[in-house]
């Protein structure tokens, strides 16, 4: 999947031959929310006790939409958020906050997202807000950490450099630190991002209306049909999100 | 990666504004937050208490402690941290003391059913004091052992207060006194189903990576097939697993003998396992292809076999970059175990999602602490292990 071992130039990046598999995974989930309503002979046969073969509480592009606001808003708070806080701890005025912040971000990514997730519940209640809530606590903590890896690998010698050539402080964060760390950055934004698809889904169970409904449903129920559809849904899903960051990311190895 | 060594030493006498920015932070929880809450029972909503409500004018008394600590960092010398580093360990230890004290005056022992819930401004202040001790160790160069003396001393107040029976009002201890014998077997199902997900995956990781070594044109596939099931999210692959199991134990009744079922913990084992293969295999690969060619070459010098050479010199060298991958895949599976509780697989999962089905919020944290702990501590472990390891190479 993710193949080309060359660090794709900007022309590159949008010639469609590169898009092939986000394309690809994009198309299935588009087909899947068309065809998954009509296929209820199938699913009829994988589960013949089933009573009702396909999970129409919500129509599946509803609770897909949900899923996805839920990441996105999630994930733009956490971005914006987590490479700010990270770009103020390495500026000479908030050094001193630099080992706190780090320590914090490594300590809190061993905490099981599933955890953090049920601990945002006595505190918030039950619903989307909980869910947006810790997928932002969770998904900031690798956002921190690789900015502050990708600015800390910048060469310092490049910095000296650059502030010789008469760069302003913020010249040398927007045209040379946050460009040489944006990979590092995007691998971290892939993290968090993959991370909140798997915990959105897990959301259903306090009561944030994603592509997870119709897994619990199916498991409360016993019907195997409904699991089948909410979990094919969210594995294309996640496969086309990450196909997109695997297009986006020069490979990484 | 480490980040402190950035740091440029502080002037002795500068102030610390990290304890600086903290301490205002706990003045406000323990001033406009409710401590704790009384209970009439386990699902009614408690009353919250601030500090005014439980101890009075005296409260003021306990309030001055962050602010005792912003004097002494106002000058941070290395004298003035340490009687600051006192005072947070003191309020650590002092914390367990007196929510035991709490409990006895506010619980009525004739009501069975009251218990004492922990508010907002119990836990914020837990947590600013956690920051202000990794800000402590930081900045404060004190010998390693004494730091895992200062841990040993507040954990042990923690503990003991616990093992005592002095907290048993506390709500959580309710949810753990109504069931403690299911909780010690699901604390031992959970570690088992993590251990033996982990342990499988160290074996065909380590095979995978042997192979890969072997035939380079396996590498490609290898790695695309596992990160294709790192993508899958688990609530996703945990339920992809459910239906073609369930389909194969009613099939063939040897695989249905054997404990295979569609709920269970066959999906969770085969799905902790799946996830876990691509940092092992990752992890054993590089860390075998990684070990110095001149080593290697000397070894073979000193008239050494292959598989002298594999398990002497590559093994032990390539250990501490294989423990890293151990270390990453434990604490996945101890999160994913938790979500396996979905599919019934036991462990503590169990506790969480009965927790929030009955709304029962003290028993969502009866299961998810010891889940956040479990996962810290591994972590720690492991990580003392492989710096100890990495040591030991670079000594022989």
């Amino acid at each position: 999947m993710r193949s080309d071992p060359a660090i794709l130039g900007d022309s590159d990046l949008l010639a469609w031959r590169h898009w092939a598999a986000p394309l690809g995974w994009f198309a299935a989930l588009g087909v899947l929310l068309v065809a998954m309503p009509h296929l209820g002979a199938l699913f009829a046969a994988i589960d013949p006790e089933a009573r009702e073969p396909i999970y129409r509480r919500d129509p599946f592009i509803d609770l897909l939409a949900n899923h996805l606001l839920v990441v996105a808003g999630a994930s733009s708070i956490a971005i914006v958020s987590g490479v700010s806080a990270a770009i103020m701890v390495t500026r000479p005025w908030g050094r001193d906050f630099l080992p706190l912040v780090s320590q914090l971000a490594s300590i809190g990514q061993t905490f099981p997202p599933v955890a953090v997730l049920a601990l945002a519940v006595p505190w918030l209640g039950f619903g989307g807000l909980p869910t947006v809530v810790a997928l932002v606590l969770y998904g900031l903590l690798p956002i921190v950490r690789n900015t502050l890896v990708g600015i800390g690998e910048v060469d310092p010698s490049t910095r000296e450099a650059a502030r010789g050539m008469g760069m302003s402080p913020s010249q040398v964060l927007w045209q040379l630190e946050l460009p040489l760390a944006a990979p590092v950055i995007l691998a971290g934004i892939r993290t968090s991002v993959t991370v909140g698809i798997a915990t959105a889904a897990i959301g259903s169970t306090i009561g944030a209306k994603t592509l997870g409904d119709p897994i619990i449903a199916g498991i409360i129920n016993g019907n195997t049909a409904y699991i089948l559809q909410g979990a094919i849904l969210i594995g294309v899903l996640a496969l086309f999100i990450d196909s997109v960051f695997a297009r986006l990311l020069p490979s990484q190895r | 990666m480490s980040a402190s060594s950035s740091v440029s030493q502080p002037h002795s006498a500068s102030p610390n504004r990290v304890l600086l920015a903290l301490m205002p932070a706990a003045l406000a929880a323990l001033t406009l937050l409710d401590i704790a809450s009384v209970q009439p029972n386990r699902i009614a909503p408690g009353q919250g208490l601030n500090l005014w409500a439980i101890m009075g004018p005296a409260g003021v008394l306990l309030a001055m402690l962050p602010l005792g600590v912003c004097s002494l960092a106002w000058r941070a010398t290395t004298l003035r941290l340490r009687w600051a580093l006192c005072l947070v360990v003191l309020a650590m230890i002092a914390l367990p003391l007196g929510l035991a004290a709490f409990c006895r005056v506010f619980i009525d022992p004739g009501a069975p059913y009251a218990r004492v819930g922990l508010a907002a401004g119990f836990w914020v202040l837990l947590f600013v004091f956690m920051l202000a001790l990794i800000e402590f160790k930081a900045s404060l160069r004190l010998p390693h052992g004494s730091w895992w003396g200062l841990g040993a001393l507040m954990l042990g107040a923690w503990g003991l207060s616990l093992a005592s029976g002095m907290l048993d009002k506390l709500a959580l201890m309710q949810e753990y006194l109504g069931r403690s014998d299911k909780f010690i077997e699901a604390l031992l199902y959970h570690s088992l189903l993590v251990a033996s997900a982990v342990g499988l995956s160290l074996l065909m990781g380590f095979a995978l990576a042997l192979a890969m070594r072997r035939w380079p044109r396996l590498e490609r596939g290898i790695n695309g097939v596992l990160s294709l099931i790192q993508t899958i999210p688990s609530l996703a692959l945990f339920g992809l697993l459910l239906a073609p199991l369930a389909w194969l134990a009613d099939r063939y009744e040897w695989l249905a003998a054997l404990g295979v079922q569609g709920i269970g913990a066959a999906p969770a084992l085969i799905a902790l396992v799946g996830y876990s293969l691509l940092p092992m295999t990752r992890n054993t690969f590089v860390a075998l292809g990684d070990v110095d060619k001149g080593v290697i070459e000397s070894a073979r010098g000193m008239g050494m076999s292959p598989s002298q050479i594999f398990l002497q010199v590559r093994l032990p060298l390539a250990l501490p970059v294989m423990i890293e991958g151990v270390r990453i895949t434990s604490i996945q599976a101890i999160g994913l175990a938790a979500v396996a509780a979905l599919i019934g697989a036991g462990g503590l999962g169990t506790f969480v999602f009965q927790g929030l089905g009955q709304a029962a919020m003290d028993l969502v944290l009866l299961g998810a602490l010891p889940i956040i702990a479990m996962a810290v501590i591994v972590d720690g472990l492991l990580t003392a292990l492989a710096g100890a390891l990495r040591q030991g190479v670079r000594h022989d």
